[in-house]
Order: structure tokens, then sequence, then C-alpha cells
């Protein structure tokens, strides 16, 4: 039996009493492209900054290939990339700038921060204008240059925060293939979304997430068949059905 | 520690990049400096005038009086009439005025006590004793060589012409006067005495301040923007963060004082290379200081106003406390209020390089107690600083 490349086992996290995340357990095999779906407040962002690292769990244990991120938080790190949901760069500086400085954080020395720079921004096509300050880049751009510094410690696992919030077809399709591009080679990806046709369309597995907890898991196929008929239903009425129509904050 | 170097790397460059933030660093102490410049007059030494009114027209001694005063490259001499000078004096456009009566040559001629009135209002102004004591100065000198003139004219009437006497007389003063006796050298070291020297410490070290702890708000910024979270999914850890950020403060302060006190010794020609190598190590370490309380404010406030308007009330308090604009009297509670704050060490001891030709070994106390409250703040700020609330340190 195959080890997941990710197991985040009974997560708890409450800030001022409130349980941002409460008894969260998954798993997400290598090479798998994992959604996290849910309502605006459901505890996705607070999963994937515990996952990232960044703020540590109340309660509960997170494996990432192989390491405890809570006894090897700098090992567990250097598989993890980031791509938040607001656009975290410098837009003063141009994208090449970004990249570059945000691959020395990663460890990466001049030369090589400058040659994976050049490869990531070719692969989310924005070679030819590298050297623009990011300011003056339109929205889809900003969004693109923001999953390519995600990419330039060379994670072996992905989180990506709603990456394709406000954007343009065109941008959001060229997200998409650099996501399938980064399976393909074999990169683990979690993807949290609103937008319940890209979750059907990139994800093998999905969980809803509500109220901080995960109130179902498995399949696009398998969760639209618990209602109804899988050809006729959509993703999104499976998340109605278990999240209610209720409107969030 | 290099990741940390290039945090600041990139912290500097997003400031020189900012023109809005290197116009507000740099621009505003320049007009500031500009309006001293305007204000003094870009002068060192004392320049005042002396307002005359001249009642002994055409008396030798009293032209000999005036010749005398115009002569001083201190004064400006300006001569009115009996009624211009009193409603000047009337209406305070004027403060003091000399009056020379008609009879002084003629008493002075004679041998007898000759008299002159310092018309004045209340005290007669800063500036009008300043010339009083000038023109005091001259008439003593007149006074003395008349005498040594009247006691020769007496030793010797009857031997020598009078003229003779005169002439020899003045001959010899004349000589004196090219080439005194006692002469007086001024030997200034680093620079002059002026207001320039006595404002511009405090000038440039409010503005470090409040540049440095404003920049509180571009942390707080950054720290809302994800940038600051992102951050920590590297492989930076938040100490080296933490240090980044401190670097920044640093660095951000010190290119402003180098660009600062270049221009200052541009404009007002201060500075020796040695005392600008002091004053520039003084304003590093002042900068640390201020880069840690800077570190403290943003760990502390959670919006970026909170953190502007930190800053600003820090900035004008230490401002005030710190005798930047006057001079704080020693023994007063002022003089004790100022101790708690960081720019007072900062200006006694650039002014003691700068004004008195103190070395930085002189100044050693001043720069303990700044590398004494950097490294307390950078411990409180370092003990509480946090990128995400709950996240880690």
């Amino acid at each position: 039996m195959v080890t997941p490349f990710l197991i985040a086992s009974h997560l708890y996290k409450s800030f001022n009493h409130h349980k941002a995340v409460n008894d969260v357990s998954f798993t997400i095999e290598e090479g798998e492209i994992f959604g996290l779906l849910g309502p605006n407040g459901a505890g996705k962002t607070t999963t994937i900054r515990i996952l990232s690292t960044i703020l540590p769990p109340d309660k509960g244990e997170v494996i990432i290939g192989g390491y405890s991120i809570k006894e090897h938080p700098d090992t567990a790190r250097r598989l993890i990339g980031v791509c938040p949901q607001d656009l975290a760069l410098y837009p003063e500086l141009s994208a090449m700038d970004n990249l570059i400085f945000f691959g020395r954080m990663e460890g990466l020395s001049g030369k090589q921060a400058r040659e994976q720079a050049l490869i990531n921004l070719e692969l989310v096509g924005l070679s030819e204008r590298a050297k623009e300050k990011v300011e003056k880049y339109s929205g889809g751009m900003k969004r693109r240059v923001n999953l390519a510094i995600a990419l330039m410690g060379n994670p072996k696992i992905l989180f990506l925060d709603e990456p394709t919030v406000g954007i343009d077809p065109q941008s959001r399709n060229n997200i998409f293939e650099t996501i399938l591009s980064l399976c393909d080679k074999g990169v683990t990806i979690l993807y949290t979304t609103h937008y319940m046709e890209e979750a059907d369309r990139l994800c093998q597995r999905v969980a809803i997430m509500d109220a901080g907890q995960i109130v179902a898991m498995d399949t696009p196929y398998k969760l639209k068949s618990q209602i109804g008929d899988p050809e006729k239903t959509t993703l999104e009425d499976v998340f109605l059905k278990l999240t209610g129509r209720t409107l969030r904050d | 520690m290099f990741k940390s170097l290039l945090v600041a790397w990139k912290d500097v460059r997003l400031f020189l990049l900012d023109k809005g933030d290197l116009a507000f660093s740099l621009l505003l102490p320049v007009i500031t400096f500009v309006l001293m410049y305007g204000a003094f007059g870009g002068q060192n030494r004392f320049h005042g005038t002396a307002y005359i009114v001249n009642e002994d027209n055409n008396g030798y001694y009293s032209i000999m009086l005036i010749d005398r005063l115009k002569a001083n490259e201190s004064l400006n001499v300006v001569e009115l009439s009996t009624g211009e000078a009193n409603r000047k004096l009337q209406k305070s456009d004027i403060l003091m005025v000399l009056f020379i009566p008609d009879d002084f040559s003629e008493k002075l001629s004679d041998g007898e006590t000759a008299s002159l009135t310092f018309k004045q209002r209340g005290n007669g102004g800063q500036e009008g004793q300043i010339v009083a004591s000038y023109i005091r100065a001259a008439v003593s000198s007149i006074s003395q060589e008349l005498q040594i003139q009247h006691g020769l004219q007496k030793t010797f009437s009857g031997q020598i012409p009078l003229e003779r006497i005169t002439t020899v007389v003045q001959k010899y003063i004349e000589r004196n006067r090219n080439h005194p006796v006692v002469e007086i050298e001024e030997n200034v070291l680093g620079s002059q005495p002026d207001p320039v020297n006595q404002f511009l410490p405090g000038i440039v070290t409010m503005y470090i301040l409040f540049a440095i702890t404003i920049n509180a708000r571009t942390i707080v910024e950054e720290r809302k923007k994800g940038t600051l979270e992102r951050l920590l999914t590297t492989r930076l850890t938040p100490g080296q963060l933490f240090s980044g950020k401190f670097l920044a403060g640093i660095s951000r302060g010190f290119i402003q004082t180098i660009i600062l006190f270049l221009l200052a010794w541009a404009a007002f020609h201060i500075f020796t290379p040695v005392s600008f190598l002091e004053i520039t190590l003084i304003c590093l370490v002042f900068a640390a200081a201020a880069s840690s309380l800077g570190i403290l404010i943003a760990t502390v406030v959670r919006s970026e106003d909170a953190a502007t308007w930190t800053a600003v009330f820090i900035t004008m308090a230490m401002t005030m406390l710190g005798g930047t604009f006057f001079t704080i009297s020693p023994g007063s509670l002022m003089e004790t209020l100022s101790k708690i704050s960081l720019n007072t060490y900062a200006n006694i001891a650039i002014k003691s390089v700068l004004i008195d030709g103190k070395t930085v070994s002189d100044v050693w106390k001043e720069i303990v107690v700044l590398v004494g409250a950097s490294v307390i703040l950078l411990v409180i700020g370092r003990a509480l600083f946090r990128v995400l609330p709950g996240g880690k340190r």
C-alpha cells in the first residue's frame, strides 16, 4: 500500500473560542489534485495555513512527504509551495525580480533563482513581459505571477488557495494548463476554490468543508451520485445540498 | 544572516523606487534646510543694523565713529533723522537708536567729556543689545585714542606743534589697527558655531526617526497583504524575517543620513572628513535604535493608520523632548524629561562633534544609551513579533 504524500489527522484550531478548524482529517496521494471546497469562513484558509507550517494547530498532526510538520518543520517546508488567495507579491518590482527574490528565500543561489524564474515565467506565459513592473500587469497576469512564485522552490506539493479569483478566461485557462502540467510531473496539489466547475474539471477527489469540519469527501463523480444522476447533477448541487443555501459572510 | 540581508536589500530597493516615500524622506528635510538657510542668510556670524541719528552734522568725531562702525563687517549702519527715528521707535519698527548730540565733536576737541544716548524700546532686543556693545567698543577705542592724544598735547605743549602730535598719534593708531599687539585667532574645530549647526542635528534626527518609525506602516501593510505570511512559507525563518526588517530600517536611515549630511555639507560647508565619519557613525547607531522602535510599533499595532499615528505621536514627542528647535536648560524639568527621548542622546552626541569639536570617544555615554535602547526595544519586539495572530514566532 502506498503511503499518502500528505496526511492531516484530527486538526483543531480556535481563535477566541471560535472553532475555525474542528477535527479535520484527510489524506492526499502523491501526484493527486485534491480539492478543498467550502463557503466563506468554512476553515479552508486556516487549514492551508496549518499545512503550510505558518499556523500551529491546537491539536492534531500533519505529515508531509513522511515528515511531521511539528517535529521537522524546516524539512517539511522544503517540500511545500504556497500560492495564497491574496496577491502576495511586490507590485513595485518586476515579475522577474519578484521571482528571483522569493527564489533566494527558498535557498536558491542567484544563478539558480534566475534560471528557475525564467522557467516559471515561461510556464505561466509571461516571459516576454518579465521585466515589467507587476503593478502594470492585469489582474490575470498578477495571478499568474502569484502562481509562478509558488513554484520557485520546486515544490513536491502545492497549496493553491483560490488561484483563479476574478480573472479573465485566458488567464484561468493558463493556470489550469499549468496545474495539469505540474500534475503530470508528479507534483501533488491541494486546490481550494469557489468555482465548482473548476473542482469538477481538475480534482480527482474533493472534500467539502463547512463550519470548520469536512462534511463530505470523495471523487466528484461519487459525490454527485449520492444526490442524483451524476451526468445531470453538478458539484454545485452537491455543495449547496451539503452546506445549505444560507448566505455566508 | 544572508537571507536577512536580502530582505533588507529588497526593502531598500522598494524605498528607492517609491517616489512619494523618497520625496518625503529627502525633500522635506531639504526644504527645512533651505528655510533655515533663508532665515539665517547662510551667515556664520552675527549681523545686525545700527540705527544712528547724527545731530553733530559734519562733526569730525561723529563721522569718525560712524566710519568705524561702517568698517565693522557685523554691522549695517543706517542713519536716520530725529523725527524718523522717534516715529520708528514709537511703532516698534526698530528697538534701539544711537543719538549723537550736536556738540559731540566740539566737546571732544576741547578735551571735555561728551555723551551719547541709546534710545530704546524695552531692553532694545537681542540684536539691539549686541549692536550697542559694538558701538560701546568703538566709542571706547576712540576715547582711549583721544586721551593719549590729549595727554601728549599737555606733556609736549609748546615744544612740538599740535598738528605734529595729532599726525604722529594717528599714524601709530593706524599702525596698531593694522598690526595689533594682541591678535585674536578663531580656531574652530570641524565647523563654526552657527545656528545651522545648532538646528541641523535635531532636524536630521527628527526626520530619520519619523521616516523609520513611519516605516512600521509598510510592515503592517505587508502583513495585511500577505507577503510576510508568504515569506514564512519559504525557507526563511521568523527570526531572519525580523532581522531583515531591522536591517532594512537601519539601511534606510543610514542612506537618508548620508544624503542629508552631504547636502548640508554642500550648502553650509560644515564637517571635516573626520567629523563627517564620526557623525555618520552616531547616526548609524541612532538609526538602529529608531529601527528597533519602528519594528516594535509594527509588532504592536494592527492597522496602517494606527502605525502612522503612533509614529507621528512618538516623533513629535521626541522632537519636543529632544531639544530639536530649542536649547534645554540644564537642571530644568525639561532636561529630566528629555532623558526618555532617544533623539536627545543623538542630538547631544552630534552637536558635541559638530560644534564642540569633540570625538566619538567623548560621547561614548550617549552612544551606549542608544545601543542599549536599541537592544532592549529589539528584544521586546522580537518577543512580540508574529506575522499572524496565533502564528509562529
